[in-house]
């Protein structure tokens, strides 16, 4: 048994991996490319260093031309985890319910592999699928050392864990829905609502009384919301992170066991 | 008996308030081909997915392979051969490649015995599976399900789609699977489609089995067509009375056909007076039988 399941999985996503990896790498590489001439314009900068608002709706902390400012208005407090919640919720919402949905999980489920394993080898496809993206997002944002963009490597490596690591949290959450409602759609929705609203708790914070005191509940505060480029996330972040994935899995496996599959 | 392959008790599920199955009592020996029968929507899929572990039952109980279906899937599935009722395959792989994961999860590594079978079923397995026909994907689960000789072969309708010359040749990989001491449960609303394969079978309706014996008992029981002619008129009122007619019908003047289930002695006894010129008896219908069980609203165990 070499993770069959989990390597069947990824070969039918293979496509779309391939594809989110090669556009944010490219996305990526001109947001670097770009800051040298941007670095020193002082209107883009002033732009959220004396509107907080602005700020906090691009995920800003300061000035929009500073390296994090830069990094975190255009890609790590936005672009990069939409793109990583579009893979894993997407695989989240089909892994289960979508492949129920169009029945070739009845012939998986009878293969001589526990319910157990298969949650968790659909666990690992959510963390693999994200992976490159992330990786090779990473890669760029480290090169920018060559283009006056420069971050704490830890930092980094840091914040686009934690992001992975959310988008396996809310790519669980689709799979946990898809399995109580049996519908990829509903799975998909209400995940991707949860997911917004979580930035947008996240990211309305700085500027709005009551997303503050929610805000602990938001994973992407979290992974992003609070300047983690300088830092990289706190040890409270990684617990955060960390346990909700492992009670979703956990809760995940007890549903699955539960689970009438065609 | 302690090695009954297949071993259901009172096996109930419901689906909220909608029926599924009701009481079901199976008991599949080793060696045999056991044919599980009924109209769609009768109940088979569902004591089928039971069985393999798929869906909870509500109440009673079931044993495959003296195991339980879900606390110890890992192993019915290891020994069993599975082939869904509506068989979806990954679309976008093609057939080799889903053989392939699929042996390497069972942990096969030769791959003549499934190479054979991929030939003698003429299955296509170098295109994508979205590309191929109801039959073709058919085989591929067909291939998938007896790939690694499991003991117990768990096939759900397995014939349809597949073309009289491949049910002949399933027919015969059905014989050789039984010799060698395996054991296959099939299902099939086609009675004509397993008749001739079948050693034993089940029929289901409605949810509830309605009789099960061999398809020779099924003949013995089943009611056999008399009909007789006569140049003059009778009274026939005295066959009426025979407790083996089950029913009787002028289908012309001169011609009255009995429908005879039980022995025939006194029905010939109560024909002799009325002094017929032609007696033409048919042998057991087993297809109207068939549809007897299906129909009839009342109905007892055979
Ligand atoms: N997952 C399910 N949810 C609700 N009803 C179901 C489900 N599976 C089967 N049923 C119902 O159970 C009955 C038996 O269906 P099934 O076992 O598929 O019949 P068959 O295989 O004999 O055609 C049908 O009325 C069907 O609608
Ligand atoms: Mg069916």
């Amino acid at each position: 048994m070499h993770a069959d399941i989990a390597r069947i999985d990824l070969r039918l996503r293979r496509r779309s991996i391939l594809w989110f990896a090669g556009g944010l790498a490219f996305y990526a590489f001109i947001l670097v490319a770009m800051y040298p001439s941007v670095r020193s314009d002082s209107s883009l900068g002033d732009l959220t260093a004396n509107n907080p608002t602005v700020g906090a709706l691009l995920g800003v902390n300061g000035s929009l031309t500073s390296p994090t400012g830069w990094v975190n208005g255009n890609l790590y407090a936005n672009f990069l985890p939409l793109m990583i919640l579009l893979l894993t919720i997407g695989y989240g919402a089909s892994c289960i319910a979508g492949q129920s949905e169009d029945g070739t999980l009845g012939l998986v489920a009878a293969l001589p592999v526990s319910r157990r394993r298969l949650v968790l080898e659909k666990s690992a496809v959510l963390a693999l699928i994200a992976l490159p993206v992330a990786v090779v997002t990473m890669a760029f944002i480290l090169l920018g050392r060559h283009y006056d963009l420069t971050l704490p490597t830890s930092a980094v490596v840091g914040t686009t864990v934690a992001v992975l690591v959310m988008g396996v949290d809310f790519g669980l959450v689709a799979l946990i829905i898809g399995v109580l409602t049996g519908s990829r759609g509903m799975a998909l929705g209400l995940a991707s609502g949860l997911a917004a609203a979580s930035y947008l708790v996240s990211s309305l914070a700085p500027v709005i009384g009551w997303a503050r005191t929610v805000r602990p509940a938001s994973l992407f505060y979290w992974a992003v919301g609070s300047d983690q480029l300088t830092a990289g996330p706190s040890s409270t972040a990684w617990a955060v992170l960390l346990i909700s994935a492992l009670v979703l899995n956990g809760l995940a496996v007890v549903l699955v066991q539960r689970l009438d599959i065609r | 008996m302690a090695s009954t392959v297949i071993q259901t008790h009172a096996l109930t599920r419901s689906f909220g308030p909608r029926r599924g199955i009701v009481d079901v009592d199976l008991a599949v020996e080793p060696g045999q081909i056991f044919g599980f029968l009924g109209p769609n929507g009768a109940g088979k899929s569902t004591t089928i997915r039971i069985l393999m572990g798929l869906y909870h039952a509500s109440s009673g109980s079931a044993r495959v392979l003296g195991l339980d279906p879900f606390a110890d899937a890992v192993e019915v599935h290891r020994r069993t051969g599975y082939l869904p009722g509506e068989l979806a395959v990954y679309p976008r792989l093609t057939g080799r490649q889903v053989l392939d994961r699929f042996a390497s999860v069972r942990g096969l590594r030769g791959t003549r015995y499934r190479d054979q079978l991929v030939e003698r079923f003429g299955a296509e397995v170098d295109r994508p599976t979205q590309t191929l026909s109801k039959g073709n994907k058919q085989k591929l689960g067909l291939v998938l399900a007896f790939m690694h000789r499991p003991e117990l072969l768990v096939l759900d309708e397995p014939t349809s789609g597949l073309d009289p010359l491949l049910q002949l040749e399933f027919a015969t990989l059905l014989q050789e699977t039984t010799a060698a001491g395996r054991t296959v449960f099939l299902s099939s609303h086609d009675l004509d489609e397993v008749q001739r394969v079948v050693h034993r079978l089940a029929i289901i309706r409605e949810g509830r089995i309605v009789v099960t014996d061999t398809v020779e008992g099924l003949r013995r029981h089943a009611p056999r067509t008399v009909e007789l002619t006569f140049d003059h008129d009778v009274d026939a009122s005295a066959l009426d009375r025979v407790d083996a007619v089950q029913a009787s019908a002028w289908t012309d003047p001169g011609h009255l056909r009995l429908t005879v289930a039980g022995p025939m002695a006194p029905v010939l006894r109560a024909i002799a007076p009325l002094d017929p010129v032609d007696l033409f008896a048919r042998p057991a219908d087993l297809d109207e039988l068939f549809l007897g069980y299906y129909r009839s609203t009342d109905l007892q165990e055979a």
